[in-house]
């Protein structure tokens, strides 16, 4: 009977190929046998089964330890040899050329084993082993032989535990850090093995077990084991550079089942909740209390623009003619009273304070009342002046305080509103500019400077538009030129400016401050032919009630001026859309405004502005279609409501 | 105040000097370090036993890879040490054959057999790798292993014989150890018979003396410097 060492009976981990059902028998022979380490191969039996009948031959031989060694036979199908000494085993230790043959030092005939002590065991040395019968007689083929070395299996390791070390965070998988002793039996700490251990792993009750890589370190991770699964962890070892592995030490289980992690969810929902509540309750707070207070703590409003003394309704779309009577000083009395009632009690708004000059001083405000004056004029002290007109915010005894938004209430009478900025680049090449108004103001250049100049509006002092002032030039003294709705006040900024004021015939001036009252508007028009802009003195106008049909229009068409009275003039202007000077006849009483709509551009990238319908046809204007501005509103003109101006 | 300086400043440069002079005369002429240029400095006798010892095992690590693919050409039998025509020509270098003898035996002798071992195997197998590299049976995988193997051992013994002299120079082995100068005289007069031994025998061979190297310097490491590692 063939006896076969397989798989001991304490390891359920052998993939070797003993498989056969001779094992079985084999498992209860063995059954004494459990320190036997596995054994895999069967490298014997495989040289035996060449020859028919299997005869006595030597199973395996082991070290543990480097130290000793021991040798197991079988009798093969010989069974009358099994009986105990019926074969004897003789080894050869060639350590010396003359060596003998010797009997094994130590038997064990219960397991048929040979065992070779300390003091017989020799490494480096070869070895042969015959196994032999009463009579001398050689049982082997060939002698089995070996080096001690190459026939070192260890024992597995043992103290096998493990720690958790982490958990990933989504709480599916999980890091072990295992660590075990190395075995006993082996010397390790002397340096006389040197052993690498494989830890392999599996889910319980499943045979994949998978291999961790080899290390000679008695400590290995394992990672990605998942959470709630169970599993099966033992590890066995070898010498460094040799192939023979020891057995597999038992096996450690290991699980971690779910942990309640409803720590890191907890919170979560803890603030999802209360953040829900939270705004509810803002909600309610808002919507239900209505407290002012609160709603302008929670809901601050949006600053929308306000103009003293204007109610923000107004400048809104459509009502640009309550806001143009407003502005223009109709209803009561002004806005002065009308500011500080409408913004008492809104602290918050600010309003930039502008120094107000005494209303008595009539000529004083005609210089210094309204912004652009101030910014023409050099530095005055104007500190005692007291901002009756704004009267509702703090007064600022700035100088440079920006003044548009304060809106001085003596300026009231005055009707011109320029609220529209002409672009007016004016080209008084000749200084006829009749711009008799403007020739106060320094802006008439001579036509070297194509700049872009207004021509002061009318005479009005008090024409108080101190809304917008166009800043027309800059003067080398350093001082500003405005547009002409500011007309008089600059004449005093510059000298040269009156003299050109002078040339384009004052005497207008006078006229047209008479006519202060009325509505007057300059507007100025380019002329297609070139000749650019005209303006258009509204002397006549004056005088005589508005042949344009447009009832508190601000605008006023400028018709461009008869060319043959300034040839010249028209000459240049050819060369360049700038605003051509009106001639001296047509005297500008009525200022003109700063600003002007622009229509469209033509083709020679002249701006095209509005002229309202003029009883007599312009003097050359052939082909240029003149818009009527019909229903023009004054001030403003918001550019949906430039589809409403009929051509 | 300026008399008290200079007084106070050359007893600083003295201190100084101390110091500098005292680590340099701690560290010490190095012979590991002759070599070198004065900026190297001296490895612990721990650290070259480590790189050592990781040396040898990489060498038996290719001399058993080596004698594995021989056997894949010669028949594979189990059997094969009985087909060892010729012992091994160190066998006549006397090797303790247990633990118990190579704890036995003197640090120094047993770093003379290192060194013996080392050097008998420098010549078979540079001739080894001669007659692999010629052989159309080896592919140049093997050829190249046997090259390494053969430059593994020239350096191996480099290393053991600084280790040896650190050992001397630490006092831990005697200075009588000639066998360092002139390591060929360690070898017997027939040296020359590994030339007769097949190829298959000299890695037979060769294998089994590299796991001896790799086994004693383990031994004198844990011996001396059992800190980490043993």
């Amino acid at each position: 009977m063939a006896v076969f060492s397989s798989s001991s009976s304490s390891s359920s981990s052998s993939s070797s190929s003993s498989s056969s059902t001779s094992n079985l028998l084999l498992l209860l022979l063995v059954s004494s046998l459990d320190w036997l380490s596995t054994r895999g191969s069967v490298f014997v039996m495989d040289h035996m089964t060449s020859s028919a009948p299997v005869g006595p031959h030597f199973t395996e031989c082991i070290s543990r330890e480097q130290e000793t060694f021991r040798c197991w036979w079988s009798p093969g199908g010989f069974h009358n040899l099994s009986s105990p000494g019926a074969l004897r085993v003789f080894y050869l230790k060639k350590d010396s050329p003359n060596s003998e043959w010797k009997e094994c030092p130590e038997y064990s005939h219960l397991k048929r084993e040979c065992f070779f002590d300390v003091n017989h065991t020799s490494v480096w040395i070869p070895y042969c082993m015959q196994l032999r019968g009463q009579n001398n007689v050689t049982y082997l083929d060939e002698d089995y032989c070996f080096t001690v070395e190459n026939i070192v299996r260890p024992d597995p390791p043992v103290s096998l535990n493990w720690t958790l070390l982490n958990i990933s965070p989504s709480g599916l998988s999980y890091d072990v850090m295992v660590n075990w002793e190395p075995p006993p039996s082996a010397d390790v700490g002397a340096g006389w093995m040197r052993i690498e251990y494989e830890i392999q792993y599996t889910e319980r009750n499943t045979t994949n077990w998978e291999a961790l890589e080899m290390q000679p370190h008695t400590q290995q991770t394992i990672y990605g084991l998942q959470i709630g699964k169970e599993y099966e962890v033992h590890i066995r070892c070898r010498m460094q550079a040799f192939v023979k592995f020891g057995e597999f030490s038992d096996s450690v289980f290991i699980q971690v089942t779910e942990i309640p992690s409803q720590d890191s969810n907890f919170p979560f929902k803890l603030a999802l909740i209360f953040g829900v509540l939270g705004i509810l309750i803002l909600i309610l707070l808002i919507g239900i209390s209505q407290q002012p207070r609160l709603m302008m703590i929670l809901l601050p409003p949006v600053p929308a623009p306000k103009i003293k003394g204007i109610d923000p309704e107004l400048l809104k779309k459509g009502k640009l003619d309550e806001l143009n009577f407003i502005l223009s000083g109709g209803g009561m009395g002004g806005l002065s009273t009308y500011a500080p009632d409408f913004y008492q009690d809104e602290p918050w708004v600010e309003f930039i304070e502008v120094d107000a000059e005494d209303a008595d001083a009539a000529e004083k405000e005609e210089n210094q009342g309204s912004d652009t004056q101030r910014l023409l004029d050099p530095p005055q002290p104007v500190s005692h002046h007291m901002n009756t007109g704004c009267a509702n915010a703090v007064s600022f005894p700035d100088d440079d305080s920006g003044r548009a938004s304060c809106y001085d209430p003596d300026l009231h009478d005055q009707d011109t509103l320029m609220l529209m900025a002409t672009l007016l680049p004016g080209q008084p090449e000749d200084g006829e500019d009749s711009f008799d108004v403007v020739e106060r103001a320094p802006v008439i250049e001579r036509s070297e400077r194509p700049l872009v100049q207004t021509q002061t509006g009318g005479p009005q002092t008090w024409l108080n538009t101190d809304f917008y002032a166009q800043v027309s030039n800059v003067m080398p003294s350093g001082g500003v030129v405005l547009s002409p709705g500011q007309q008089l006040r600059f004449q005093e900024s510059t000298s040269a400016a009156e003299d050109e004021a002078q040339k384009k015939g004052k005497g207008s001036e006078d006229s047209e401050e008479k006519t202060q009252k009325e509505l007057q508007f300059q507007l100025l028009v380019v002329d297609p032919e070139g000749s650019g802009y005209t303006t258009e003195s509204n002397a006549r106008q004056i005088s005589t009630p508005p042949s344009t049909p447009m009832p508190g229009s601000g605008y006023q068409t400028i018709h461009p001026q008869p060319v043959e009275t300034k040839p010249a003039a028209t000459a240049e202007n050819n060369q360049s859309p700038y605003i051509l000077p009106d001639s001296p006849q047509s005297q500008f009483f009525a200022p003109v405004a700063d600003y002007t709509v622009v229509q469209e551009v033509d083709s020679q990238h002249s701006l095209l502005l509005n002229p309202p319908p003029r009883q007599s046809p312009p003097p050359c204007l052939p082909h240029h279609p003149t818009k009527a501005l019909a229903a023009m509103p004054v001030g403003y003109v918001t550019p949906d409501l430039l589809g409403n101006l009929s051509p | 105040m300026p008399g008290s300086i200079r007084p106070v400043s050359v007893v600083w440069v003295v201190l100084v000097c101390l110091l500098f002079c005292s680590r340099l005369l701690s560290v010490g002429a190095a012979p590991i370090c002759t070599n070198a240029q004065a900026g190297c400095h001296a490895l612990s006798l721990a650290n070259l036993f480590d790189r050592v010892i990781q040396h040898s095992a990489r060498m038996h690590g290719i001399s058993n890879d080596l004698h594995s693919e021989f056997e894949q050409y010669f028949l594979p039998s189990k059997n094969q040490i009985g087909r060892v025509s010729r012992n091994c020509h160190t066998s006549t270098i006397f090797t303790p054959n247990g633990k118990e003898n190579a704890q036995r035996m003197a640090r120094q002798e047993l770093t003379e057999v290192i060194l013996k071992l080392l050097v008998a195997w420098r010549d078979p197998l540079w001739h080894f790798h001669q007659s692999i590299a010629h052989h159309h049976d080896f592919n140049n995988f093997s050829a190249n292993k046997a090259l390494e193997m053969s430059d593994m051992v020239h350096e191996l013994r480099k290393g053991v014989e600084k280790v040896a002299e650190k050992m001397q120079m630490m006092g831990i082995i005697s200075n009588s150890v000639s066998s360092l100068a002139s390591p060929e005289a360690l070898l017997p007069s027939d040296s020359a018979e590994w030339r007769l031994m097949k190829d298959y025998d000299l890695l037979y061979c060769f294998r089994r003396d590299s796991n001896k190297v790799q086994n004693y310097l383990k031994i004198l490491k844990c011996r001396i410097v059992p800190e980490h590692g043993c």
